[in-house]
């Protein structure tokens, strides 16, 4: 098999996943999140992918489509959240978004 | 011919059905008419069933007609059916008859009652019910209208709900009943188990001695709840809280003889279990002698008569548990004439007393209301079995199939005859009480005469019926020399003793004397009052108390139920559900609060929490691994 080994291509779905996780750990404005969290989606992807053209099983690629597809009625919701709160003049801060505290 | 089984069995219901349904569009008098009508359609139904089973040879008078398979299980199956033989179209005929005559008195004695509509959807419900008891065509069936006659005379005791001791009595009615209920069920269980069957005709197979005995048992439990005998007679005399009309129906004309009707239907497995049908014979004999001494002290005019109907049931029990099933069942058809006339007959009294009952009140009523007088007169004769009326052609042969039963049987004679004596004596002191002598003060108040209305005429023609068939309706039988009655009932029961004439004569001529002097003595007492009504504090205060059997039973069932409840209550509900119900509910609310802390509302938390909790499990999973 011609190019790199899979190793790198985990390699780089962990920088991908690890700097969307920080992403939404540390950023307060959820549209920041909203995007960290698609960059975490894609590094699993590209884990998923990787895998399946080692293995040379095609289900991992199947998954990654339906991962896709997921991902992109979620931003679909998320996005209509924000815009949402943005008309309402709420702040965009996540920190600030707490009226769910029990 | 079966048509006439089903319109007897189903117009009863589509009149309870309609009055119920109809509501407030049915005028009250408009539910009385109804109902009643119904009960004569049945009559008719039943009338032309006996008319064509009459054309029919003796050997193919049985037809069963099934509407559908209502059970099936396994090999068991049950129909809907309802069966059409002798004995069944014989019940059909006094439960119908009876029952539409005592229903056509009703819309005079309900009359202005505020749920008369209730009254008569019950009264039609019973009487369906009834139908349904006699006309079934399987054990389950039968079991079925059991258990739904049960119901409607609980809900007809306690008609006036509004009075607690009505609401108490038909509570005990039902208890009692139910008790008979069970062992009749745990009977069935075991025909199932042993015969895959409830059949009637698989009382006739091959049991071991043990299953005849348990199963006949369990019948006969049935049959001495339902027939207020020993020792489950208790209820009885309570049911009188009920309308007048609803004692005369349920708790003496019909469904009180329902344990005769069961014995002599199921009459096989207690010829199966000749020891069981002793033991009704003497359960029989024991009632009728016990309820005839505690009826010479009762003072209530209903409670009387409830007495004497335990004790002329105890007869008819005495009749069918010897394997006399034809007189035990004449006896049924000519008491559901007497008894019905004599209840409502005191239910005129009543209804002209302003719901008085309590005879020491009365008095003098023989001239205020002759016609009443004569009814009960009429109603006693029979009653006590004074020739010519109906009792005297019923009860005799019976007393005579005793004697064909050994050592035992003469017994039960003996006890069957002080029996009659004490049937003369409770029964005319019940008479002299009410309506001889003076008029009372209390009668002097409060009597009012019945109107010319239809209250007054639906009252009194109905009597007057009922006091013809008192009078004549014994004839149809006279057992040294014609008995039509036993040769219907042939093909279904044949009797297993047949009494030879002079033991027949005997108990005539016996019986005869023994009510006659019982009425002497009455007359004595209570007539003329020329005898001193002996006084036996003792005795007295035992018949009082109706032999102590409520007082037994409470010490035996009650007391020690309640007993159990409050220590259960003390030591295990209060210390250990009720506190721990509490504390748990406590402890529930902390930790919820304890949980809610963790609940910040900040979405970084959340996603940190899961974040560190897959970092958590993927280190577990790649050490473990």
């Amino acid at each position: 098999m011609n190019g790199p080994g899979v190793a790198w291509y985990l390699a780089v779905a962990g920088f991908l996943f690890g700097t969307g996780s920080l992403g939404v750990l540390l950023r307060r404005n959820p549209l920041i999140v909203l995007l960290s969290l698609e960059i975490m989606l894609n590094g699993a992807n590209l884990a998923l992918i990787g895998f399946s053209r080692n293995l040379g099983d095609g289900g991992g690629q199947i998954f990654a489509l339906a991962v896709m597809a997921v991902a992109a009625s979620e931003v679909v919701v998320g996005l209509g959240l924000i815009v949402a709160l943005n008309r309402k003049r709420v702040t965009l801060d996540v920190d600030r978004l707490n009226t769910l505290r029990g | 011919m079966v048509w006439g089984a089903w319109i007897c069995l189903l117009s009863p219901l589509a009149a309870a059905g309609l009055i119920t349904l109809g509501g407030e569009r049915l005028s009250r008098r408009g539910a009385g008419y109804l109902s009643t009508l119904s009960c004569f359609v049945a009559f008719g139904g039943a009338l032309a069933t006996f008319i064509g089973l009459l054309s029919r040879d003796g050997g193919d008078r049985r037809e069963v007609s099934t509407a559908w398979t209502w059970v099936s299980g396994g090999s068991y199956r049950s129909g809907l059916e309802v069966m059409i033989d002798p004995l069944s179209v014989f019940m059909m005929l006094v439960v119908a008859g009876v029952g539409a005559l005592i229903v056509a008195y009703s819309i005079g004695y309900m009359d202005g009652d505020v749920e008369e509509r209730r009254y008569f959807a019950y009264m039609s419900l019973f009487v369906f019910s009834m139908l349904l008891l006699v006309q079934g065509g399987n054990l389950l069936l039968l079991l079925a209208g059991w258990g739904m006659v049960g119901l409607s005379s609980y809900l007809l005791i306690g008609f006036w709900h509004d009075r607690p001791s009505a609401i108490a009595a038909a509570k005990k009615a039902f208890v009692m009943n139910a008790i008979g209920d069970a062992t009749m069920a745990l009977a069935f269980f075991i025909l199932i188990k042993q015969g895959h069957s409830l059949e009637f005709g698989i009382l006739g197979g091959e049991f071991s001695s043990t299953t005849a005995n348990l199963v006949a048992l369990g019948l006969l439990g049935g049959a001495v709840a339902k027939s207020a005998q020993l020792p489950l007679q208790t209820w009885l005399p309570d049911a009188m809280e009920g309308p007048t009309p609803v004692s005369a129906l349920i708790h003496a004309a019909t469904m009180v003889t329902a344990g005769v009707y069961l014995i002599v239907r199921t009459h096989a497995i207690f010829e199966s279990a000749p020891k069981v049908a002793d033991l009704a014979a003497g359960l029989g004999a024991g009632t009728l002698l016990l309820a005839g001494l505690i009826a010479l002290v009762q003072v209530d005019i209903k409670r009387v008569i409830a007495y004497s109907t335990m004790s002329q049931i105890g007869y008819m029990f005495l009749g069918a548990g010897l394997g006399s099933y034809a007189n035990g069942m004449f006896h049924l058809m000519t008491h559901a004439f007497f008894k019905a006339l004599l209840f409502m007959a005191a239910g005129i009294v009543i209804h002209a007393l302003a719901a008085e009952q309590d005879i020491r009140k009365m008095g003098g009523l023989r001239t205020l209301m002759p016609r009443t007088y004569q009814a009960f007169l009429i109603g006693s004769l029979a009653l006590v079995g004074i020739f010519p009326f109906a009792g005297f052609f019923s009860k005799d042969s019976i007393l005579a199939a005793a004697m064909d039963h050994g050592t035992y049987g003469y017994i039960l004679w003996v006890a069957g005859l002080a029996g009659t004596f004490l049937t003369g004596l409770y029964t005319f002191r019940l008479l002299f009480l009410v309506f001889w002598g003076e008029p009372s003060a209390f009668v002097r108040e409060h009597f009012h005469a019945l109107r010319r209305d239809v209250v007054g005429v639906s009252m009194a023609s109905t009597v007057g019926v009922l006091a013809v068939l008192s009078a004549v309706g014994g004839w149809i039988q006279f057992s040294p020399w014609w008995h039509p009655v036993e040769t219907w009932l042939q093909t279904v029961a044949e009797p297993i003793v047949s009494p030879k004439s002079w033991q027949e004569w005997l108990s005539i001529v016996l019986s005869l004397l023994l009510g006659l002097s019982g009425v002497a003595v009455a007359y004595l007492m209570y007539g003329v009052r020329t005898l001193a009504v002996p006084r036996f504090a003792f005795a007295q205060r035992t018949l009082e108390h109706k032999f102590y059997f409520d007082e037994l039973y409470d010490a035996l069932f009650y007391a020690p139920a309640v007993f159990l409840a409050r220590l259960l209550r003390r030591g295990i509900e209060e210390p250990l559900i009720a506190d721990s119900g509490r504390d748990l509910g406590d402890d529930t609310r902390d930790l919820g609060g304890l949980v809610a802390r963790a609940q910040t509302g900040l979405l970084r938390t959340y996603a940190l929490a899961i974040a560190s909790s897959v970092a958590v499990l993927a280190i577990i999973f790649v050490a473990v691994k």
